[in-house]
């Protein structure tokens, strides 16, 4: 079961992050054709149609999907360092300082992903920076008070007290006891974390927050193929199906680290 | 269901011939009269419904000399606010506030006489103070008015007395009624313009949501024909599908205008609605601020003009509706004349355009789109256009407010692109001030010189002669002109079809 739970994640994730890399050495046409005629149905020449512009339809989809994964790797990258550091931070912090962390953690996680990209947007163009800091500066929230619970419980143990009446530096404990002990856990919530940047990006661009046209981002081809899906439905499910892959495939990822990473739950099941 | 299609288009293009028909018809329900399919409706129609009416053009503000966008005319003119004279839904313009006009013979001073017994929604009573506190208001310093320079000729406005308005004029101006059309008289001792009214209109404000609706009320003590209906409700929307779907689930009876040809399809070969097809005034334009570089070269502008194919961008957005335009001039304008072939497309010619104004490969600039439908596929279909010659264009997506200032105010642009409604326009190519910033002194003479025109084929002869100018300029790239498509539930009737200046006289629709 555990098996067949990473497998399948595996492969789901795996095909759009296939898709992503032949999109860098070869597309069906190039990304700014639109020589296929307005809403061109399945089939050939054009496997999925064309959207209203004449551009073909899977082309746009494989484009597409290395926005997702960038937007998605790019603001876990981002999120995964803040959120780390800072919940290394507050884990070894004195009371004080390490209560006003947690309140700040708190007051962010409340905080909706989508009104601080909208923020950010105002202040910054919509762009794909935009969107990698905003929903990278959301997930930091989530993975500190993660990080920082994980801190604690370890500086809790009898070895850390045995290492610091032994006189060994604070940066050893760090690198030599703590990170070992919750990287697991962490990487576990970071795939998850990914999935839901994929969701996140794809909301942004269908509201237009964005990257800019003409970059063919999912969300932004859900929005456009609204107002032709009574006669082109295509154009709305194939992106809708490769979010759904791609977010089900990470979260089969994470689901199935899990179980490897957890000597506890690999007993229990 | 699908063979009665045919039969409901024919009843409605019959009508709207009989509309043309009796355009020159007196008081506000003239419209109504002939309406579609409202000989057998209009018997039975409830005089107390609320017309809800969908539309995606919510206004910036309530006040149309300060930039309250094409949303404030639609909710308004005609309905809220009232001119001296009105343009009705067939292009004509007939006396309204005005009851009686005198030109002297050296066309210099027209005496107006005013309707008498008209009140504001205030109460107070209409006289000639409020008509010169309202002209001045658009003239004024500080007026947004799209109009404002067409009133450039006015010397003096003086009031005799009560009922009459004397205006002269420091020049012949033959369309000097026609403008008047659109200047709304507001009491003149009204405040907060921006965010309420005072207007002699058969409505009156109800609310205004911002953001969601705006409501207009049955103003009982209106001196013309009382409304069809109670009042209507303004709802606005910021995407045509959510609009449709408005329509189809009953939240809505009628659709201002669509902006999608594909959501047609499921209102097609349904009973329960009925779709025309009108005359439109609005066209898409590719707008160059023709004083910066590279636009300030005429050549670069035919380059980029016949870089994109109009007509495959024109199909791609509606699918077959639609009309090419090869300058600004929509062909219900006295002016038309069929200038596509001016700057044809014809890439190979573009790129020798290019390579004699100096930029043999090509050139980038950023492309200032509206946020809004159509304007961001359009964007993405000229950037691809405009790849084909070596020109970069980087796609910078703007809300309307920020096209106001940055645009429109503040000419902090290259390109820009932008829907203009208004008939007759052409005219603002004479203006080197207007934002695009033509400035060609025999253009600018001519528009002059057709004002001042005695007769209207003196002033018809000229404005062709600006429009084939600008063409040759391609003063600005003209994409295309909107088709008109109102779907209204069947069971209402006297509601305008045609989409002139985006005006919507809502008084004359009927429920049943």
């Amino acid at each position: 079961m555990r098996r067949l739970t990473l497998v399948s994640g595996c492969v789901l994730a795996g095909a759009v992050v296939a898709i992503a890399v032949v999109s860098f050495l070869w597309l069906p046409y190039p990304p700014e054709d639109t020589s296929g005629g307005r809403l061109a149905p399945p089939g050939l020449p054009h496997l999925l149609g064309t959207d209203k512009l004449g551009r073909d339809l899977f082309t746009q989809l494989m484009i597409g999907a290395r926005i997702a994964l960038g937007v998605g790797l790019g603001s876990v990258a981002l999120g995964g360092l803040l959120g780390v550091a800072a919940g290394l931070v507050a884990g070894f912090a004195t009371r004080w300082l390490d209560d006003t962390v947690a309140v700040v953690l708190d007051i962010l996680i409340a905080f909706p992903t989508l009104l601080l990209a909208m923020l950010l947007v105002a202040v910054r163009d919509a762009s794909l920076g935009s969107a990698i800091l905003a929903i990278g500066l959301a997930m930091s929230a989530v993975v500190a008070r993660l990080t920082r619970v994980l801190v604690k419980r370890v500086l809790a143990q009898d070895y850390i007290t045995a290492a610091r009446t032994s006189g060994t530096s604070w940066r050893r404990i760090v690198t030599e006891h703590v990170l070992p002990n919750i990287w697991p856990t962490l990487v576990v919530n970071l795939a998850l974390q990914l999935g839901l940047a994929v969701l996140a990006e794809a909301s942004l661009s269908y509201l237009g927050l964005g990257p800019p046209p003409p970059n063919a981002s999912w969300g932004r081809m859900l929005q456009e193929a609204q107002a032709t899906v009574l006669v082109a439905p295509v154009g709305a499910i194939a992106p809708g199906v490769l979010v759904v892959a791609l977010v089900v495939g990470v979260n089969l990822i994470a689901d199935g680290l899990r179980d490897v990473a957890d000597p506890t739950r690999r007993r229990t099941r | 269901m699908n063979r009665k299609t045919p039969w409901l288009i024919g009843a409605v293009i019959a009508v709207a011939l009989t509309l043309t028909g009796c355009g020159s018809g007196s008081g506000p329900e003239s419209g109504a009269q002939g309406a579609p399919a409202g000989t057998a409706a209009s018997g039975s129609h409830d005089p107390e419904a609320t017309i809800e009416i969908g539309s995606l053009y919510e206004p910036q503000n309530l006040d149309n000399t300060a930039g309250g966008g094409q949303g404030v005319t639609e909710a308004f003119n005609g309905n809220v606010y009232e001119g001296l004279f009105r343009l009705t839904d067939e292009g004509k313009v007939e006396n309204l506030l005005a009851e009686s006009q005198e030109v002297s013979p050296d066309g210099l001073t027209y005496t107006f006489k005013l309707r008498q017994g008209v009140t504001f929604h205030s109460g107070a009573p209409l006289t000639s103070a409020d008509v010169k506190y309202s002209i001045e208001k658009v003239t004024a310093d500080d007026s947004q008015s799209a109009r404002k320079s067409s009133f450039d000729v006015i010397k003096s406005i003086e009031t005799p007395d009560d009922a009459t308005v004397v205006v002269k004029l420091s020049d012949k101006s033959i369309s000097f009624v026609y403008n008047l059309s659109y200047v709304w008289i507001i009491n003149h001792a009204a405040k907060d313009l921006a965010t309420s009214e005072d207007g002699t209109g058969p409505y009156k404000l109800g609310a205004w949501k911002r953001g969601s609706t705006l409501s207009l009320d049955r103003f009982d003590g209106y001196w013309g024909t009382k409304p069809a209906n109670k009042g209507v409700v303004f709802h606005y929307f910021t995407e045509a599908t959510a609009l449709n779907n408005a329509l189809l689930t009953n939240a809505v009876d009628i659709v201002t205008s669509e902006q999608s040809p594909d959501a047609l399809a499921q209102f097609q070969g349904n009973d329960d609605y009925k779709i025309t097809n009108g005359k439109s005034t609005t066209k898409l334009l590719l707008a160059f601020n023709d004083r910066v570089k590279p636009f300030n070269d005429r050549l670069v502008r035919k380059a980029v003009s016949s870089a994109i194919d109009d007509k495959k961008l024109l199909d791609s957005i509606w699918a077959g509706y639609g009309t090419l335009i090869g300058s600004m001039v929509p062909p219900s304008d006295p002016w038309y004349e069929d200038l596509t072939s001016v700057n044809p497309y014809d890439v190979n010619l573009a790129k020798q355009q290019l390579a004699q104004a100096g930029y043999p490969d090509g050139f980038s600039f950023t492309l200032d789109t509206p946020s809004y439908d159509p304007h961001p596929t359009a964007a993405t279909f000229i950037k691809s256009e405009l790849a084909k010659v070596g020109i970069n264009v980087t796609i910078n997506v703007i809300t309307a407010d920020e096209w106001y200032t940055k645009v429109y105010k503040n000419r902090d642009f290259t390109a820009t692109l932008q829907e203009h409604v208004n008939d007759r326009d052409v005219v603002w190519y004479g203006n080197p001030d207007f934002y695009w910033g033509y400035d060609n002194p025999d253009v600018a003479k001519w528009v002059k010189d057709a004002e001042r025109s005695d007769t209207v084929e003196q002033q018809t002869e000229l404005l062709k002669k600006v429009n084939r100018q600008i063409a040759d300029d391609a003063a600005s790239d003209w994409l295309y002109l909107y088709p008109q498509i109102v779907v209204a539930a069947s069971n209402l009737s006297g509601y305008p079809v045609n989409g002139l200046n985006s005006q919507f006289y809502a008084y004359g629709i009927k429920k049943s």
